[in-house]
């Protein structure tokens, strides 16, 4: 009897299925991974596969997967922009890129604040945050897609025309690093007011205990959802692929998920934390074009401190009324994403018959730019119009990258003639004038042509569009 | 006289006395799970059937309909792919069957298996519809493009007016222009249209709109592309596979308005009993029934479509996924409103008016091409 129950048992041990053949796979995937390693554990105990991860930047992974079986990456959006996106990929998790925001600082920017309130923050000073570096991670990249879609606020998709590249200064002014690993060096440093990461990343380092716990900020602009994607990158290993797929999408790892790593689960049944249920607002429509972002990180990298802005106003009699007003007005509604920066030097020459002013401030904080607005802001206007000899006046400030603006309404009735001024080489400065009612257009544009400047009518468009335009970098 | 009473205790019978109960329960527990299909015995073969399928996966990823399948000795092992890419793909013909959303995909697919077997099965359709939320739908009703189905006070279908809805587009409104705490622009979004049947419906939808006759030559069907292609690029990248994440509890974060399959919704709220009040569907004008084909290859393909055309069990499950199924004469079957109060949803207006007049295949592709940048 015993022996007949013993074969029994063997007949069915035999028949329910074997475990499958243990299989080791080489995976690519997003740093921010790393914490999935208890996971990753169960994974292989429940399906047999192992998977050994080499953790590399999502934007810069993006640019190769070869040599991988699979690749776990926060997105496939930047493989996509590529054409290089594998046919197969589940996505198994997401989680937003948001801003970690110190308490005490929380304040400084407002209640429901748009990533438009974070970069004008950040350009006065008043908001220093951390970050990874776009060139290589996803998060930076979605942060920079974020500032760079609400300067632009067209409520699509951001176009290579709409990236601009003084907006994208203000923003980066407030950076203090650009590191891998954003949320150590966060948790290492005291001066920094906040962090860009993934929620998951800020809700583990408020768990963790290893700094103050950070608020959470979604901006109200919009953010970009990772939705972490598995990719087949190997057809060979579309069994091991489907089988870890199956796992990671059941119900026992997805809570696992949740729970471990704070990422939200894709299975709308699995149980959440509260903190995994808050709203997250609307989401960025995503760029569709390479060049976008190439533009995005072109402009990027060529933000920086100790760029110098030279304004030469004309403050002649004829300007009183309407044209000095149009003038002030141009200046007081710089703000925002077309607001001077911490770093940027502005000097302002105030000219009539000859030089009336000549202020220089490099901006600290929101009191200079104050100070600014009240040199623009004097009555005092003078009989005629020294053109030349300001322009010329103004040149001999240029101290490294400067551009000057150059602001009139009349006719040079006083100092050189736009010949004399002609003469004298007058180095790489770019002068970009802005013509009010009678200045000469002519001379202007000469002027304008020899420097690598360009003549704006102030008519044609606002005034203050036409400032926005030749301010900030080339 | 009384004989001396001997109980014998037998061991064996002990020993049956304690085995016999659990061992009835598992026998008939393995019977079960065999006729159920939950697994497999060691007499039974199963044969692993490979097919291509686009949106219709969600039925055979069903787990009823993979015990029904599994019990009638099939297995279906699914790799997806959206319906257009579904139609180009190279290895085509390693699959025993393939299963595209629609029309212009169907006939491709069947061209390229000119003189080979290809034998199609209609055994349902489903509308593409646009999936929203009520908050959307709501500024949409003020802003006066769509009005709610039915009276109820959570109404779950709105009937969108295509044409003032593109103007809306077209001017570049935003969503917190009618009240919706949003600042992007009021755009639908779709997979991509060079991939996915439902993006390319999109793309139907919005030419509709522009120009009710369909264009008849190249160039116009060209030039209409251009003329709706803003309103689509708008959206930036496509994300393939909507349907999932509009259920996600991020849903309104992915999109304001999905394309989806109405079936889609219709399981989703099956499931729900009709208490997801947050997700309501838009009905546009003019609207269109996909028919997905399921193509056969091979004798395997041409069982599984067999089984999808008469097994009541397959066919019931269907209905209970939100199909509207089709017998072998293309006529409607079952009772599709009635299951559906049933089970507390509202029947949808499907069908109720008039269909959006597709250009002919060539042309349609030549405007999805355009409007998509397809390479």
């Amino acid at each position: 009897m015993r022996i007949l129950l013993a074969v029994l048992l063997l007949l069915l041990a035999a028949c329910t299925s074997s475990t499958p053949q243990p299989v080791r796979l080489k995976v690519l995937a997003s740093p921010e991974l790393a914490d999935l390693g208890p996971v990753l554990e169960e994974l292989k105990r429940a399906t047999g596969v192992e998977l050994a991860v080499e953790h590399r930047g999502t934007v810069e992974a993006s640019r190769s997967l070869a040599g991988f079986d699979l690749a776990w990456l926060s997105t496939t959006r930047f493989l996509r922009l590529r054409g290089a996106e594998p046919a197969l990929s589940t996505s198994i998790m997401t989680s937003p890129v948001v801003l970690g925001v110190k308490p005490g600082k929380r304040a400084v920017l407002g209640e429901r604040p748009t990533w438009a309130d974070v970069a004008d923050r950040a350009a006065v000073g008043e908001f220093r945050y951390g970050m990874a570096d776009p060139r290589v991670s996803g998060g930076g990249m979605a942060a920079l897609i974020g500032v760079a879609t609400a300067a632009a606020g067209t409520g699509a998709a951001l176009r290579t025309e709409d990236v601009s590249c003084d907006r994208l200064q203000g923003f980066l002014t407030g950076r203090v690093f650009d590191v891998p690993d954003p949320i150590a060096e966060y948790a290492r440093r005291s001066d920094v007011d906040g962090v860009v990461a993934h929620e998951s990343e800020l809700l583990s380092l408020n768990a963790s205990g290893r700094a103050d716990p950070v608020e959470i900020v979604y901006p109200r602009d919009g953010i970009v959802l990772s939705d972490y994607p598995l990719m087949l990158v190997d057809p060979a290993h579309r069994a091991a692929y489907d089988r870890v797929v199956e796992w990671l999408r059941s119900a026992e790892a997805q809570r696992m998920i949740a729970e471990r790593t704070w990422r939200r689960p894709v299975d709308p049944a699995t149980p959440r934390d509260e903190k995994l249920r808050a709203d997250i607002g609307t989401a960025l429509y995503f760029p569709d074009r390479q060049e976008v972002l190439d533009r995005l990180l072109l402009f990027h990298d060529r933000a920086g401190d100790g760029r110098q802005v030279i304004f030469v106003l004309d403050y002649s009699t004829s300007m009183r009324g309407a044209r000095i007003a149009a003038l002030r007005e141009a200046f007081a509604s710089l703000n925002g994403f077309d607001r001077f920066h911490v770093g940027e030097t502005v000097t302002i020459v105030r000219f009539a018959g000859s030089v009336l002013e000549e202020r220089s401030i490099t901006v600290r904080g929101r009191q200079d730019l104050d100070a600014l607005l009240a040199v623009v802001a004097s009555d005092d206007l003078r009989d005629n119009t020294a053109i030349w000899a300001a322009l010329d006046h103004a040149l001999r400030l240029a101290r490294g990258e400067t551009t000057v603006v150059l602001m009139t309404d009349g006719e040079n009735n006083a100092g050189p003639s736009v010949d004399e001024f002609l003469r004298v080489g007058r180095g790489e400065v770019p002068v970009y004038p802005i013509r009010f009612g009678e200045a000469s257009a002519a001379e202007l544009d000469r002027v304008a042509q020899a420097s690598g400047g360009r003549l704006v009518e102030a008519g044609a468009k606002s005034l203050l569009e036409a400032v926005r335009e030749i301010r900030g970098c080339r | 006289m009384q004989e001396p009473e001997f109980r014998a205790v037998d061991p064996r019978r002990c020993f049956l006395l304690w085995f016999v109960p659990p061992l009835t329960v598992f026998v008939l527990g393995l019977v079960v799970l065999l006729v159920s299909g939950h697994i497999t015995g060691p007499f039974r073969n199963v044969t692993v059937v490979r097919a291509l399928l686009a949106s219709k996966r969600d039925f055979f990823q069903d787990e009823q309909v993979k015990r029904i399948l599994m019990a009638r000795g099939y297995q279906v092992h699914v790799t997806p792919a959206g319906s257009r890419d579904l139609a180009r793909k190279p290895d085509l013909d390693s699959y025993h069957f393939v299963f595209p959303s629609g029309h212009v995909a169907n006939e491709h697919v069947k061209t390229r298996r000119t003189g080979k077997h290809a034998v199609p099965f209609r055994p349902f359709f489903s509308p593409v519809v646009l999936g929203t939320f009520r908050g959307y739908a709501e500024a949409l009703v003020r802003a006066g493009v769509a009005t709610p189905h039915d009276q109820g006070e959570q109404p779950l279908y709105y009937n969108l007016d295509l044409q003032k809805f593109m103007e809306l587009v077209e001017k570049h409104k935003r969503w917190n222009d009618y009240g919706a705490a949003n600042g992007n622009r009021v755009i639908i979004q779709s997979p991509d249209p060079c991939k996915a049947y439902s993006g390319a419906v999109l793309a139907g939808f919005l030419a509709s709109a522009r120009d009710d006759n369909p264009p008849q030559t190249v160039e116009a069907a060209e030039d209409l592309a251009r003329r709706i292609k803003p309103q689509i690029d708008a959206q930036g990248q496509t994300s393939e596979d909507m349907a999932p994440k509009y259920f996600a509890p991020e849903g309104p974060t992915h999109a304001a308005i999905a394309v989806i399959y109405e079936h889609q919704y219709l399981a989703h709220q099956l499931e729900k009993r009709g208490a997801d009040k947050e997700r309501v569907l838009l009905y546009p004008t003019v609207q269109h029934q996909s028919t997905p084909e399921l193509i056969s290859f091979t004798p395997e393909g041409d069982r599984i479509g067999e089984l999808m055309m008469t097994d009541p069990e397959l066919r019931r499950r269907a209905v209970e996924l939100g199909f509207h199924s089709l017998g072998w004469n293309g006529a409607t079957e079952q009772d599709f409103a009635g299951h559906l109060s049933e089970r507390g949803v509202p029947e949808p207006p499907s069908g109720e008016r008039g269909r959006v007049a597709l250009p002919k295949a060539e042309l349609f592709e030549r405007m999805i091409d355009v409007v998509g940048d397809c390479r």
